[in-house]
């Protein structure tokens, strides 16, 4: 085995200096870096275009409970409410994550931040008890975590996946239309996701749609 | 070194002796190789020694090496467990590209290798890599950072070691929070090699350059240690430092109301799941889990720092 390698070899370096491999090196090393980190951001956008608007709202929009349909099924156990009705991120400790619907009243609104957020009252008890991500900076990845198929096994590291899930929050956060002013005392009804360790967490939700009562 | 040296001679003899199991240990699964960066650093400490006590557990001897960093070492260090015969290798690779060749060695040579901590470039050649996800804990350590610089102001970066892709992981998944704040302006940022000594004197430099920097956010633990020292030593303790690991040094000054926060990598816990899966792998030939798997980091801080032990949050 080993004396034919090394005769490969010699084959190899004996054939070399024949071959005109100048062109085929540079070739190789383009799709080389296409499928390296420098291809990321083209494959990111090709995915994104075909499956954001075909596949990822319309899972949301299909799958996503009622606020408090969800919140009851959570309350039964979380791994049983995910296993029904959500979908697991990548890997061991990830959220379950849940695609959501509801309305609720803004308690607080922080429109000045770059990570503005409206706190919602959403069972009438007068205090917060969600809060709506708004953009244009989105924690997480939840909008990526739900739908199972985006899966971190189809992507070449775990930096090219994180790009996906940054994608996602801009494509999202770009198409909410946040009104100018305080939010305050308004009614707002939305669409997202939310991602959750524990039952007990608080609920931070990524808003895919927004609107709010006149 | 010396005792890296004799613990190596020390397991080696062990091994050769683990790979007669039908005529010495009857009772022997063979030898696990457990192969990790320096154990300077506590948190590879962790890792080995997490390994090593699972493995002990079901029944292994263990082979307990170090390449420290360097990818020639490492190479090595294969060829001897190679040769050793030992029956699942656990590897903190010294590169992602360079690795790639020594993990192809062993699985040429009947050997499986699972690696934690840091992926390497290829897929099918190792049978598990368990990383933590190093973007999603960067991500949670610049959202807090973020928070305590109240979304403005100079900052500085320290980097960890170029060969080791966590460094580069954990820069972008920092500069992918952070640069969304345009109020927040890097004014230095330099390579401190995940060493405490190097990054104090970095931080010392760059202090100098840049005297009105507000906030430090650091590739590791050990780096923000050394970067906290010289802030402290420059009467400067008003600085943010948010460091990434989860170091029991770090938690200390936490606590103390030192460096501000941390993101804990499950370090102890993956690598007795990564011993787990060779176990089950060298039993039945398959982990019955997808080869790359990802865990999640933990944010910590003030709040939950005194939960902390050893690379691992109590309830």
């Amino acid at each position: 085995m080993k004396s034919v390698s090394i005769a490969l070899c010699l084959l190899a370096a004996l054939a070399l200096p024949g071959c005109k491999i100048v062109k085929t090196v540079a070739g190789s090393e383009t799709a080389a870096a296409e499928a390296g980190e420098a291809g990321d951001d083209a494959r990111i956008k090709a995915l994104l275009d075909k499956t954001y608007d075909a596949e990822l709202l319309p899972l949301i929009a299909g799958t996503a409970l009622h606020l408090a349909d969800l919140r009851v099924a959570i309350a039964a156990g979380l791994d049983t409410a995910g296993a029904a009705h959500g979908n697991k991120g990548s890997g061991e400790g990830a959220a379950w994550n849940f695609a959501v619907k509801g309305e609720g009243k803004v308690v607080e609104a922080n429109l000045t931040s770059r990570a503005r957020k409206a706190m919602l009252d959403t069972d009438g008890d007068g205090k917060a008890d969600l809060t709506l991500q708004l953009g244009p900076v989105i924690k997480g990845s939840s909008l990526r975590d739900v739908a199972p198929f985006y899966k971190f096994g189809d992507f070449r590291d775990q930096i090219e996946f994180a790009k996906l899930a940054r994608a996602l929050n801009d494509r999202a956060s770009a198409g909410l239309a946040v009104p100018e002013g305080d939010l305050a005392g308004k009614t707002v009804s939305f669409s997202g996701t939310v991602d959750l360790k524990a039952a007990g967490d608080p609920w931070l939700v990524t808003v895919v749609t927004l609107a709010v009562a006149p | 070194m010396i005792l890296n040296r004799r613990l190596f001679v020390g397991s080696l003899t062990a091994a050769v002796a683990g790979i007669l199991p039908t005529l010495s240990f009857a009772q022997g699964k063979g030898t696990i190789a457990i192969i990790t960066p320096s154990h300077d650093n506590p948190f590879f400490k962790a890792e080995a020694d997490g390994a090593a006590a699972k493995a002990t557990e079901l029944g292994y001897e263990v082979m307990v090496l170090v390449h420290d960093d360097d990818a020639n070492k490492q190479n090595e260090l294969f060829d001897s467990a190679i040769a050793a015969g030992v029956k699942a290798i656990i590897l903190d690779n010294a590169g992602a590209d360079a690795s790639v060749a020594a993990v192809q060695k062993a699985k040429d040579a009947g050997i499986p290798s699972f690696l934690i901590d840091r992926e390497i470039t290829a897929t099918g050649v190792a049978v598990s890599q368990i990383v933590s996800n190093n973007y999603q804990g960067a991500q949670l350590g610049a959202e807090e950072f973020v928070k305590l610089m109240g979304e403005a102001g100079d900052y500085a970066e320290l980097i960890g070691k170029e060969s080791d892709t966590n460094a580069g992981i954990r820069s972008k998944g920092y500069h992918d929070v952070i640069d969304q704040y345009p109020d927040l302006k890097m004014v230095a940022s330099q390579t401190a090699n995940w060493s405490q000594t190097e990054a104090y004197s970095v931080m010392e430099s760059m202090l100098q350059a840049n005297p009105g920097i507000k906030g430090v956010i650091s590739g590791n633990d050990t780096m923000a240690m050394g970067a906290y020292a010289a802030l402290e030593a420059a009467g400067r303790t008003d600085v943010i430092v948010v460091g990434f690991d989860g170091s029991n040094d770090v938690r200390d000054s936490i606590l103390k109301g030192g460096i501000k926060a941390t993101v804990l990598q499950p370090a102890y816990a993956q690598a007795q799941m990564a011993v787990e899966q060779a176990d089950k792998f060298i039993a039945s030939g398959s982990t019955g889990v997808e080869e790359k798997q990802l865990m999640d980091c933990v944010l910590v801080n003030a709040d939950n720092a005194a939960k902390l032990e050893t690379f691992a949050l109590s309830a």
